[in-house]
């Protein structure tokens, strides 16, 4: 008995020393290891966040794709419930591939030639990307050599719709151009990984999953941009750069008060969904990237830096000659004529090298390039584009304006000689358009996350006085002269509304410093004169047919006339000043 | 049902009956002893403990192998069904019964055997020809056999009692006939079987009262016999390999079972996972539902789970002792403590396995282990206990109501 009670306590003792050492002692150690030998770790997918227009206009999203992969080495018949639910039924290898082909749309035989390429493999690509409709078809079939794997893909639901400006991502999903690239740090999301522990025959058991990192979402990126607007602007402006034999052209709408980019049209324009149709010079944003001589729709900003400074009234007289010299400059207009008795309102109205020329003589030419920094050119806007240029108000080596040639001195004030992005060119004239403020140029309201909260949002800014009010008001004034009297006046006109405009036509430099005969034509302006709400900017490239700012005038007044329309801007109701022309 | 005797023919069974009779009134007031209800309730306990358990553990394996989730949850409930009345019937059986049939389960349990062993409803599992299969249903022969052994032991070595001092009295035919009934399932290679019917044996004689000195030779014969047994074999001989950590010891080879124990166990901590929360029983440990259930009780219900576990086996130990100790006939010790060496022997020799303190031996924890035969013979060997402590209870019931005052 006694022996029988002393092995019992021996043994049971033993029991519990092991038990407390497997249990307690080991427990970390041994749990750290069946936990890696039993789990299997998988990629969550943190989705991609959407670019959307001003109105919430999805142009940019993410869509969930499978990659249907296969394990060669166990292609054999196999065995799924029947058609009614009971039962199982038989299929053979060639029945499951043929069935598989039927629902991905594909030849048998294509499906057969991945499978058996090496049969002892283990893995077999059969498509990279497939639908969810085609994957849950797939499912169906309820084959147990097919392995699915979860993966996103990015589409453009309103294609070339900004397709400069949204910009496309690589097949491997990294972000390549445009609010893409721009915004990503906003955009990507982070993938997640969790840990499921798995039967022995692969199967998960259900509550074992767990999520070592938490997949995050994208955040979603707004544009000031109105689809609708942009793509009217796009479509009114490749049919005009076509109708003239041009290259390439680009429209800028922003809104008055707020410096808010509403449109950025280009022709060409990149299909962000098939990048490759497009030629690689034109699948970024020119509006951001490509400076040019902006030509005649400069003078403006010089005349407005010219009555700010009050060296000039919009009544200030000049005798315009058809060839003014002046040191070792030689200044033309772009046609012949006597000696003119203009105003400052004819010069413009006329586009008047000369007189431009001859009329900031009354400004010494560092104020002038003062008033050029102050309108912001020479630097990258607050936008931070990617592959956003400066432009070029001073050539490179040349360290103040005084330094300039006496040439470069005056071309500069009809525009010729530095160089400005479209955008630049556009925030300008906000700032002629809001009264002389300048609002920083914005093309992104932010980043919204997942949780509603935003980022990145723009400061609210109260903008910058770049110009008297009075300078402004007076600027757009004799800018409502080209739209009343001046050549293109007939191609300008709103009903109802005021409309003041620039032309332009720019020799463009061969890129060697040398002008070569070709043209950018341009116009810029903004409506109603008497409050102007909207800023439009048109440059046509090297347009055939037409060469002059008529070229552009026809898309200015389109989309003018369409903003006015969209954003149901009240008509004018004061009459314009009458401001001479000449004296 | 009453034990009622028949008619004495001479004066010692006049003797025995008048005390019979006089057991009967006292019963039919009374209820039934402490050491009956303890016994009873811890097998009970146990059992439905080791249903629940059985359910929890094979309930992916079983689905797994299109039984259905409670495939083998149910199969194990009907022996239940069937084992729980058997062994309360058998309690309330006379121990004379066993006194003349005890023959009867040892010669059908090696004759069973034998068809194991030469016949085609033989059945190899892991190695070991030791299942019978007739019509779908699979039995154990050699559980049957324990049954006889400790039955026909009791019976044999309580006739022998007044010579057991001797030699050769213990020798014939106790030993033959043990021998034989173990030498039938060895041939069928079961080494763990027949370790614990050797246990079995020298239990009985030890409870027998035989000297010591008696039985070491008979001991040393049997580690030999062990020993040869186990080293003939390329499965045992790898399983104990493993054990030493001289084998491959790759995730395939036996390690693997108890590898994944180990692992099952240390998932389990102090407090468990939860019942029905195991991740080995999906699929990982190779036998979660019999002989490596432990595992899984230490994997849902923890350490503490584990030692609750180890402490009912203890009290069932207690039980029988105390059955043993109240008892004061010989067959009813042998009975008794060769049913105690067999059960909590049994358990023990799996729970060392288990927990890697012997080298892997496939034989299940009795009464919680999935497995219908052996659940039945192991009520049925309670059951027995169960009539003979209420003999034993009430032939010292004077004693125990001494106590009591």
């Amino acid at each position: 008995m006694t022996i029988a009670v002393l092995i019992i306590v021996a043994v049971v003792s033993v029991f519990c020393v092991r038990l407390v050492d497997i249990q307690i002692v080991q427990a970390d150690s041994l749990n750290a290891i069946s936990l890696a030998s039993r789990s299997d770790s998988t990629v969550t997918l943190g989705t991609r966040g959407d670019i959307v227009d001003a109105n919430g206009v999805v142009l940019a999203t993410s869509i969930l794709r499978y990659a249907i992969e296969a394990d060669p080495s166990a292609v054999a018949e196999f065995e799924r419930p029947g058609p009614d639910g009971t039962g199982e039924v038989k299929v053979s290898a060639e029945q499951a591939i043929g069935e598989l082909a039927s629902v991905m749309g594909l030849e048998p035989s294509v499906v057969t030639a991945i499978v058996t390429a090496d049969p002892t493999s283990r893995y077999a690509l059969i498509s990279k990307s497939v639908d969810v409709t085609t994957y849950n078809a797939i499912r169906a079939l309820d084959i147990p050599w097919l392995y699915y794997k979860a993966d996103q893909s990015r589409t453009y639901p309103d294609g070339s719709v900004a397709g400069n400006l949204v910009g496309f991502v690589g097949a491997d999903g990294s972000a390549l151009a445009g609010t893409e690239l721009t915004q990503n740090a906003c955009l990507a999301g982070s993938d997640g990984s969790e840990v499921t522990e798995t039967g022995e025959d692969g199967v998960a058991i259900p509550g074992s999953t767990v999520t070592l990192k938490k997949a995050v979402d994208g955040g979603k990126v707004q544009l000031t941009i109105n689809a609708d607007l942009q793509y009217f602007a796009q479509e009114a402006l490749a049919q005009r750069v076509t109708e003239v034999g041009a290259e390439s052209g680009t429209v800028v709408v922003t809104e008055a008060k707020t410096g808010k980019i509403l449109t950025a049209a280009e022709y060409p324009t990149v299909d962000p969904n098939n990048v490759d149709a497009t030629d690689p010079a034109f699948r970024g944003a020119k509006v951001f990237s490509d400076p040019f001589e902006p030509g005649s729709t400069f003078k403006s900003i010089t005349a407005a830096s010219l009555i700010d400074a009050g060296a000039a009234t919009p009544s200030s007289q000049v005798m315009a000659p058809y060839e003014y010299k002046s040191g070792s400059a030689v200044i033309h207009d772009s046609f012949f004529h006597p000696d003119m008795p203009w105003t400052l309102t004819g010069v413009i109205e006329q586009s008047s090298n000369t007189g431009i020329s001859m009329l900031s003589n009354n400004m010494s030419v560092d104020q002038r390039w003062d008033y050029m920094n102050k309108f912001h050119l020479g630097k990258p806007t607050e936008v931070g584009f990617v592959g956003e240029d400066s432009g070029d108000i001073l050539p490179g080596g040349v360290s103040g304006p005084t330094q300039l040639d006496d040439q470069t001195i005056y071309n500069t004030t009809f525009g010729q000689g530095l160089t400005v992005t479209a955008v630049q060119m556009a925030s300008a004239y906000q700032a002629i358009a809001n009264n002389g403020v300048r609002m920083p140029v914005q093309l992104f309201e932010g980043c919204k996350h997942e949780d509603g909260t935003v980022t990145d949002a723009p400061p609210t800014s109260t903008g910058e006085q770049v110009i008297s009010p009075q300078a402004a008001q007076d600027t757009v004034h004799m800018m409502e002269s080209v739209a009343t009297t001046g050549y293109a006046a007939d191609a300008l006109k709103i009903p109802g509304y005021r409309v003041s405009a620039k032309t332009g036509t720019a020799e463009m430099s061969n890129g060697s410093g040398a002008y070569g005969g070709a043209y950018l034509t341009s116009m810029a302006g903004m409506a109603p004169s008497d409050d102007p709400q909207y800023v439009v900017s048109v440059t046509i490239r090297k347009p055939v047919t037409i060469t002059s700012g008529l070229a552009a005038a026809p898309v200015f007044q389109k989309v003018l006339s369409q903003a006015l329309k969209t954003y149901r801007v009240q008509p004018s109701t004061v009459p314009a000043p009458d401001l001479p022309t000449t004296y | 049902m009453k034990p009622r005797t028949s008619a004495p023919t001479s004066s010692t069974e006049q003797a025995r009956s008048a005390r019979t009779a006089r057991i009967s009134l006292g019963r039919a007031l009374q209820p039934e002893s402490r050491s009956y209800f303890l016994l009873l309730g811890t097998t009970l306990f146990l059992l439905l403990f080791g249903l629940v358990m059985v359910l929890s553990s094979s309930s992916v394996s079983s689905y797994a192998g299109s039984q259905g989730s409670f495939g083998v949850f149910w199969r194990q409930a009907i022996f239940a069904v069937i084992g729980v009345p058997l062994m309360l019937i058998i309690s309330q059986l006379p121990v004379r019964v066993w006194r003349r049939w005890a023959w009867l389960p040892l010669v059908a349990g090696i004759v069973l055997q034998l068809l194991v062993l030469f016949t085609p409803l033989g059945i190899e599992v892991g190695g070991n020809r030791n299942w019978i299969g007739i019509g779908g249903f699979n039995a154990q022969p050699s559980e049957l056999i324990k049954v006889g052994l400790v039955a026909w032991l009791g019976v044999i070595l309580s006739k022998k009692e007044p010579h057991l001092h001797r030699w050769g009295h213990v020798l014939i035919p106790a030993l033959p006939v043990a021998g034989l009934g173990i030498f039938v399932v060895m041939l069928g290679g079961d080494l763990g079987t027949v370790m614990i019917m050797t246990a079995l044996v020298f239990g009985a004689l030890f409870f027998a009262g035989i000297k010591f000195r008696l039985l070491v030779i008979p001991v040393l014969i049997g580690i030999a016999l062990t020993l040869v047994i186990a080293l003939t074999s390329s499965n045992r001989l790898s399983r104990i390999e493993n054990f030493l950590g001289i084998g491959s010891g790759d995730q395939t080879g036996l390690s693997y079972q108890n590898q994944h124990a180990d692992w099952a166990m240390a998932a389990g901590g102090v407090f468990g996972v939860g019942l029905g929360n195991s991740k080995a029983k999906w699929l990982w440990l190779p036998a979660a539902d019999n002989d490596f259930i432990f595992a899984i009780i230490g994997e849902e219900l923890g350490l503490v789970g584990a030692i609750v576990v180890l402490a009912l086996f203890v009290v069932l130990a207690v039980s029988f002792l105390r059955i043993v100790r109240s008892s004061t006939d010989l067959f009813s010790r042998v009975v008794t403590g060769s049913v105690m060496v067999w059960l909590i022997g049994q358990a023990f020799v799996n729970i060392a396995v288990v927990l890697q303190v012997v080298p892997v031996l496939g034989v299940p924890l009795p009464l919680i282990s999935s497995g219908g035969s052996a659940l039945v013979t192991t009520l049925v060997a309670i059951g027995i206990v169960l009539s003979i402590s209420r003999h034993s209870e009430a032939t010292a019931d004077g004693l125990s109501q001494k106590k009591v005052r």
